[in-house]
């Protein structure tokens, strides 16, 4: 990959600041609902744009990355209701214990492959549930009532510095010899071996990195949700969520989980409350939808532009049997 | 990249939130009216017991308006509902509440259902200060945080069995041992907690303490173990499904406990058409009952509140409903009390509240929950039938519950 | 004797965790799709019964050929129309659109039959009869019977049929298939159908001693996954042999350990053996 020449990468670079500071300012002039609205989006933007390090980048599609958000949840809320941490350290834990523990899971959950890896790490969040129900010290099935936090605003720059954060993490991952590496992976895992890369080590780092941003989510979500259950950090869906959001928007590019999680997560708040009923079913078909039509992404169909249609209808045979 | 290519998906993402932010910014005005706004299961897990309330409420509104709307300084309002769907998931619930607050500019609250939502619920109504009653949600847990915007119609998860229990060591021949089973749920757990106190001060040896994940279909082995130690009396508290499972497989594993007790099932329609005959002897509590003497403004009496409500809905009504019921007619005696719709105001009249209704007397506790007794029942011939009120048996009840094999 | 109880109630259950597998495995072994749309196609089977049953009055052992075939059908139409059109693409886009079908199906379902629960109750749903101090319900008894003759002809289609053959030579050997004349889109909706009849006798069963509601089949889902791995993908006899492996853990595990361990053994159970021996306990290396 070519690096940019030097005018555009500012004009990107300024978009970037410019957006950030309009951001910034979102707290004070949107309505209470919005604000919530957006601290949502940031959180599925976050999942997305972390899941991407090892299944976009890395290639290893992870159907259990809600387990390090979960696992990250309750070590805030463990930390401050039962041991009476403040928020900044318990939010330091949560992103780093849920790294640890993916680094630890990973080192033997990584030498599976395809559907092997995916099942298993399914398996991990699916487990990790299940502990949290049966243990005391973290409320078991009636969950862990937070302390009352009145400043939302606190949490959309919480999240919003976390997602600048990821954002940057994937920018580098795209333009440094690891994000390479990380691409080399999941292209042909031999010929990377064979070129002297330390797949293991390095499909490890993009686990860990992945565990950690989910972690560090889950633990100001449980801040600002005021209270967390087994049932509600632990869904499965959440991270299909984060799964079609990056692949809808383009999974391995730096923008597309970002666009993908916009674009979905106002579509579905929108269906929530409008049709209320079919809701859930829309979402349903709009994976099947974006399976078909768009596998590789919202942006390559619409880079297409007036070949849109083609592009969807090639998508449409490219896999058939 | 080209650069038309990399402004294409610049573009394409401004555009999009312009979009996005231009459709969630509609609101909803309000007008000569007193809007009372709740976010209610109505898919997922909790849709059941979900469709209860928004029957109650919707049947108890209508009601309130066509006997005239609520006056308040000279003005009369007319009440209207606007619900949405959690799903039963506590963390929409809690943006739906948002939304209904900060967006929808609703005037009152009403609760969701079940403890396990309405504890993050109600963090929104404090946090907002705007009164949300609930009838829904019966954990002590829900109350014991100060708050002071939470009001709720349901008696306390840890008094549940109480009844039950007292009951169970005043039969002849009395209760001696007991197998207690709950839920991994905030409310099972509470009513637990409160069971081994009562289990302790009448005397009755629990053999038997285990719990179950909510979403155990099969108790088989569970029963096992209980059928080794015999016990008279078995409490389950859990929620319709695990009821209606254990008692089947019940059935099917011989187990025949003199008592059989559960929180969630008995009372309601749903429960006994489902089980058939296998619902026979099988006991229940519940705060509310259609035939008791009890009435109030809109609703006369408690049948009255039955008949109009299964008229409407055609199932007949439980205590689910009539504690919604309860929550919508609280609101507008605190209302007039207040003659404000100022949410403070409103707030202290609800807090000062002593009203008679057809769900009973609405008095709430210092901490916002209502204080009221459980009624033991008994499913007799298909019909629910009370059979210990106010530490006095009526009723014939049958006692010890025949064993599977000889019943007819 | 508890323990004696306890290990009958094992393999009554696991006999049924193991048909429900049965259809998975197949499904994923020859078209190396996962199909998490599974635990809806049981749920599927099991509205159809209880329809049959409630409407009509049919016996549910009665029309679980019935069944079957209704669940045949539906599931040749999806992977003809649907699932065919990815078969090729990377595995967690099919494993994507799988989850997308069970969102659609749970919804409709949830639309058309409300979350009501249903049971389907014959006349003799709770007898049962003893042996020493061993008690056994009659309706288990029989659905594990049922289990066994439902394998056992299964298995024998596969391996001594035209069809069968023609199933396994086109997971073997794709190419190979093609040019010996077999039509594979069609094998392939057929192999989907078979799974998905196989699931529609599970859920008719299991509607038979359990309640019925639309969100049913999640979590026969993740099971019909650890007994598929446990026993080996791919592997018929393996599905069988996992579930009656399952089976018998969360007996002795729900008795022995506590109501509440179950679950969190039998995920960490397939961790372990995806770690340990990811071929399952009768599967060949690959």
């Amino acid at each position: 990959m070519t690096t940019r020449p030097a005018p555009r990468r500012f004009a990107t670079i300024a978009a970037a600041v410019v957006g950030i500071v309009l951001l910034g300012a979102a707290p004070g002039v949107l309505s209470p609902f919005m604000v919530q609205f957006v601290i949502n989006l940031f959180m599925l933007a976050i999942l997305a744009e972390s899941w991407n390090i090892i299944g976009g980048f890395t290639g290893y599609a992870s159907f259990g990355n809600v387990a390090f958000f979960g696992i990250g949840a309750y070590t805030t809320g463990v930390l401050m209701t039962k041991v009476g941490w403040p928020l900044a350290a318990a939010l330091a834990a949560a992103g780093v214990v849920p790294m640890l523990f993916a680094a630890l899971v990973g080192l033997p959950i990584l030498r599976l492959k395809g559907h092997y890896f995916a099942i298993a790490t399914l398996g991990v969040a699916e487990t990790m549930r299940e502990v949290v129900y049966n243990l005391e010290i973290t409320g078991a099935g009636t969950g862990l009532v937070m302390p009352i936090a009145r400043t939302p605003a606190l949490f959309f720059y919480l999240m919003l510095g976390i997602l600048i954060a990821v954002t940057l993490v994937n920018v580098w991952l795209a333009h440094s010899r690891f994000g390479y590496g990380l691409v080399a992976i999941r292209e042909d895992e031999d010929a990377a071996a064979a070129m002297g890369i330390d797949t293991a080590r390095y499909k490890t780092i993009a686990f860990a990195l992945s565990g950690a941003f989910a972690g560090l989510t889950g633990g100001v979500f449980a801040y600002w949700i005021t209270f967390i259950d087994p049932d509600a950090v632990f869904r499965v869906i959440v991270t299909i969520q984060m799964i079609i959001m990056a692949v809808f928007g383009g999974a391995g590019t730096v923008v597309g989980p970002l666009l993908g999680a916009l674009v979905l997560a106002s579509v579905s708040e929108i269906l929530s409350t409008h049709l209320v009923a079919l809701a859930e079913l829309f979402n349903g078909v709009i994976v099947i939808l974006v399976v078909l039509f768009m596998p590789k992404g919202l942006l390559e169909v619409v880079r297409a532009g007036r070949s849109s249609l083609r592009v969807m209808a090639r998508n449409l045979r490219e896999y058939r049997v | 990249m080209r650069r038309a290519e990399h402004w294409k998906n610049v573009i394409t993402l401004v555009g999009a939130s312009v979009i996005v932010l231009l459709l969630l910014m509609a609101g909803v005005a309000a007008a000569e009216e007193i809007v009372l706004g709740s976010a209610i299961s109505q898919t997922g897990k909790y849709a059941r017991e979900g469709k209860f309330y928004v029957d109650a409420y919707t049947l108890t509104v209508d009601a309130v308006n066509k006997a005239g709307g609520i006056k308040v300084g000279g003005k009369t309002y007319q009440l209207a509902l606007k619900l949405y769907d959690d799903q039963s998931d506590p963390s929409l619930s809690v943006r739906l509440f948002t939304k209904l607050v900060s967006s929808d500019k609703v005037n009152f609250l009403l609760g969701p259902y079940s403890s396990g939502i309405t504890i993050p619920a109600s963090a929104v109504a404090e946090k907002f200060e705007i009164p949300m009653i609930q009838g829904g949600g019966a954990s002590g847990k829900i109350f014991d945080r100060g708050y002071k915007y939470i009001f709720g119609t349901l008696p306390k998860a840890e008094l549940y069995f109480q009844s039950a229990i007292e009951a169970a060591a005043k039969m002849n021949p009395p209760v001696r041992t007991a197998a207690l089973l709950f839920s991994n749920e905030a409310f099972d757990r509470s009513v637990a907690e409160g069971s081994r106190q009562w289990l302790k001060e009448s005397r009755i040896d629990k053999v038997y303490d285990e719990e179950y994940q909510p979403a155990t279909q099969d108790f088989t082995s569970i029963l096992a173990v209980i059928k080794t130690k015999n016990p008279d009396l078995i409490l389950v508290a859990g929620h319709e499904e695990n009821s209606l499972n254990f008692i089947r497989q019940s059935q099917a594993a011989g187990v025949n406990p003199k008592m059989m007790v559960f929180t969630v099932g008995p009372p309601t329609g749903d429960f006994r058409k489902t089980l058939g005959k296998a619902a026979e002897y099988v006991y229940g509590v519940t705060p509310w009952l259609p035939d008791m003497e009890i009435g109030g403004d809109i609703f006369k009496s408690a049948r009255e509140f039955d008949k109009q409500f299964q008229g409407r809905f055609g199932y007949a009504a439980d205590y689910h409903v009539a504690s919604g019921a309860a929550d919508v007619l609280a609101f507008k005696a605190a209302i007039e009390r207040a003659q404000s719709l100022d949410p403070k105001k409103v707030r202290d009249a609800l807090a000062a509240l002593d009203v008679e209704t057809l769900y009973g007397r609405v008095k709430f506790e210092s901490t916002g929950q209502i204080n009221m007794s459980q009624v033991l029942v008994q499913i007799l011939d298909g019909n629910v039938v009370p059979v210990y009120v106010n530490g006095k048996f009526v009723n014939k009840l049958v006692y010890p519950t025949p064993k599977w094999g000889e019943r007819k | 004797m508890l323990l004696l109880q306890v290990l009958i109630n094992g393999l009554l259950l696991g006999g049924l965790y193991g048909i429900m597998a049965l259809g998975m495995s197949l499904i994923w072994g020859v078209m190396n799709i996962v199909n998490v749309a599974h635990g809806a196609l049981i749920m599927l089977g099991a509205y159809l019964t209880f329809w049959m049953f409630s409407l009509w009055g049919i016996d549910p052992f009665v029309s679980l050929p019935l069944t079957i075939l209704g669940l045949f059908v539906y599931g040749y139409c999806l992977q003809r129309y649907v699932l065919n059109l990815i078969v090729r693409a990377q595995l967690f886009l099919t494993l994507l659109i799988t989850f997308g079908v069970e969102v659609v199906m749970i919804n409709v379902a949830r639309l058309l039959w409300s979350s009501d629960l249903r049971q389907v109750t014959p006349a003799y749903a709770a007898a049962n009869f003893e042996v020493g101090q061993i008690t056994i319900p009659w309706v288990r008894l029989w659905v594990f019977v049922t289990t066994l003759v439902l394998s056992v002809t299964f298995l024998f289609v596969l391996e001594h049929t035209r069809l069968g053959r023609a199933i396994r030579a086109t997971s073997e050997e794709l190419r190979a298939a093609r040019l010996t004349g077999i039509p594979v889109a069609h094998i392939y909706a057929v192999t989907f159908g078979l799974g998905a009849a196989l699931a529609g006798a599970a859920g008719g069963l299991w509607g038979m001693l359990f309640p019925i509601t639309p969100v049913m089949g999640g979590s026969l889902t993740l099971k019909s996954f650890v007994v598929a791995v446990l026993g080996g993908l791919g592997t018929m006899m393996g599905a069988i042999v996992g579930g009656l492996v399952l089976g018998l853990t969360e007996s002795f595990a729900g008795t022995y350990l506590g109501p509440t361990y179950p679950n969190a053994i039998s995920f960490g159970l397939l961790v372990l053996i995806l770690l340990l021996r990811p071929t399952g306990i009768l599967g060949r290396r690959a």
